[in-house]
């Protein structure tokens, strides 16, 4: 039950900022703009099989959930570097849980918080540039669980980065490395769907195609509602690997935790 | 002449201190170079699928994206000071050391920051660039050579500029601006791409108030044989001034703007 208090209390707290949400939106918006209007120019050169409204909506929803993938707990990281980590191990609640709690709450809040207004703004943008429908009610109704499973691996994987920061204290080198490889592999650079053909056979299945790209594909039916249960399965497979690995690298660290004295 | 040595003594300093982590400072500088490469990556996945964007050919494409990478990771090397820390040294009082020596606060705001992290990311620039000049079969002339230089170093200019609005809003508001992350990074995410490919309001944007357009494309394209709206040969070497108008805008806003500074009192 502890682990759902955290969770509320860090619900709250993503609640209390809205300036920077705003700033946020504004920045995610342009930033979407500009995507679209470059695959636009792409394809009025050589129009591809996938239509460029599929490409769009990709784009908004990728950019809408921009905080899902991006958000860190960077209070865990300074008390990571500070030491005060010590604390945390004196709580009665496993560390690992605890702080799983805290991200999912953060992400969770801020994503909906600053997708909500993006997708209501985008859903205005004339046809072709802004998001469209989904492909089928179904497709839509299928797309929210495998969100949340999305969201469930993203927060196994933002462990996993803290996990390797408990070790080297230096949040940088890894935590830079494990998230482009997220920027990249998630589609938020350039859409998995743009990908070559080949290519996305083995994409799909890594653990980074499943936070937003699975759900996407839901949404604009490039996967059909009747594959659904195949991807809630792959996802589920990669939260469970991922939330065990990140619990073991947890326990690893906290045998060998050297805390910085002063 | 003696505030560009003290620059450069400072500059080697810094970069000594930060070798002190040799394992620290090579993974991170791997890291970078994975980063840009990915972003490279990019271009190279859309140039497989597109083959070309609006008459621009891949090779093209890539040498848009080699003098953007490399302006603007140059800019993070040599203008950390600015780019990254200006706002933390705001917010914790640092800048308040800076008001009381013989020198100017921009001076020294620039002695006190580089990144040499970020030479792989410009190695992966100027690659870019070798690649693309090879694919669209550049003929370098000395005067192609001269464009070049002039843009890149304009568009350093440029960049320090618009990483400079950040910096005066930090002085007003203790809070760092995220708005203005649109025309720093979104301008280098789109204008890493010709601007002729994008609708006329996102143009005027990157030709009028962040002159991307004007510091890069039109020299570029014309180093590539394909001028810019048609737009004759000088056109090549006076609008990348645009670059350094903006620096000069900027550099006297910010000393506007230190005249209203308040320091945080930590």
């Amino acid at each position: 039950m502890s682990y759902f208090t955290v969770f509320k209390m860090r619900l709250r707290m993503e609640l209390q900022y809205r300036g920077a949400m705003i700033g946020g939106i504004a920045c995610q918006m342009f930033f979407g703009l500009i995507l679209v209007a470059l695959y636009r120019a792409l394809y009025a050169g050589k129009p591809q099989s996938l239509p460029i409204e599929s490409v769009a909506t990709y784009v908004w929803l990728q950019q809408a959930f921009f905080r899902m993938m991006l958000a860190s707990d960077s209070e865990l990281v300074d008390k990571i570097k500070s030491g005060d980590i010590a604390y945390d191990m004196c709580r009665p609640v496993d560390m690992y849980g605890f702080y799983y709690a805290r991200i999912m709450a953060q992400k969770l809040m801020g994503s909906i918080m600053r997708a909500v207004p993006m997708l209501v703004m985008a859903s205005l943008l004339p046809k072709g540039w802004g998001i469209s429908l989904p492909a089928s009610l179904t497709g839509f109704l299928a797309a929210i669980p495998a969100l949340f499973l999305g969201l469930l691996c993203v927060c196994a994987l933002e462990n996993i980065t803290v996990a390797f920061t408990m070790k080297t204290l230096d949040p940088r080198g890894m935590q830079g490395l494990l998230n482009l490889l997220m920027m990249t592999f998630s589609g938020n650079l350039l859409p998995l769907t743009l990908f070559p053909e080949s290519w996305q056979k083995v994409i799909t299945f890594l653990p980074y195609a499943q936070l937003l790209d699975a759900p996407i594909r839901l949404y604009t039916g490039s996967f059909m509602p009747n594959e659904a249960l195949r991807i809630y399965a792959i996802q589920a497979f990669w939260v469970i690997i991922l939330i065990a690995l990140g619990v073991f690298m947890w326990n690893a660290n906290k045998k060998r935790m050297i805390v910085q004295g002063g | 002449m003696n505030t560009l040595r003290l620059y450069f003594k400072s500059i080697v300093m810094l970069i000594k201190s930060q070798l002190q982590y040799p394992s620290s400072f090579i993974m991170q500088t791997l890291a970078q170079l994975v980063m840009e490469g990915g972003e490279m990556m990019v271009v190279i996945l859309i140039v497989d699928r597109f083959e070309s964007l609006k008459g621009w050919s891949g090779g093209n494409l890539y040498f848009f994206f080699g003098i953007m990478s490399v302006s603007f990771y140059l800019t993070e090397l040599f203008g950390r000071g600015i780019t990254g820390d200006f706002p933390s040294m705001v917010r914790t009082g640092r800048l308040d050391t800076f008001l009381i020596r013989p020198r100017g606060v921009l001076t020294q705001v620039l002695c006190g920051g580089t990144d040499p992290r970020r030479i792989t990311c410009i190695a992966v620039g100027v690659a870019a660039l070798i690649m693309g000049s090879n694919l669209s079969g550049i003929a370098w002339s000395p005067l192609k050579v001269l464009a070049l230089v002039e843009s890149i170093a304009m568009s350093c200019l440029l960049i320090l500029g618009l990483f400079m609005i950040e910096a005066i809003f930090s002085i007003f508001s203790v809070k760092s601006v995220e708005l203005v992350n649109a025309i720093t990074y979104g301008g280098r995410s789109a204008c890493q791409y010709p601007i002729d490919v994008y609708p006329l309001p996102l143009r005027a944007l990157f030709t009028v108030i962040a002159p991307f357009a004007l510091t890069m494309h039109v020299p570029a394209s014309w180093i590539l044989d394909k001028p810019l709206y048609g737009w004759p040969v000088w056109t090549a070497f006076v609008t990348p001034l645009a670059g350094a108008v903006v620096f000069a805008v900027m550099t006297a806003l910010f000393h506007l703007a230190m005249r209203h500074y308040r320091s945080t009192g930590s």
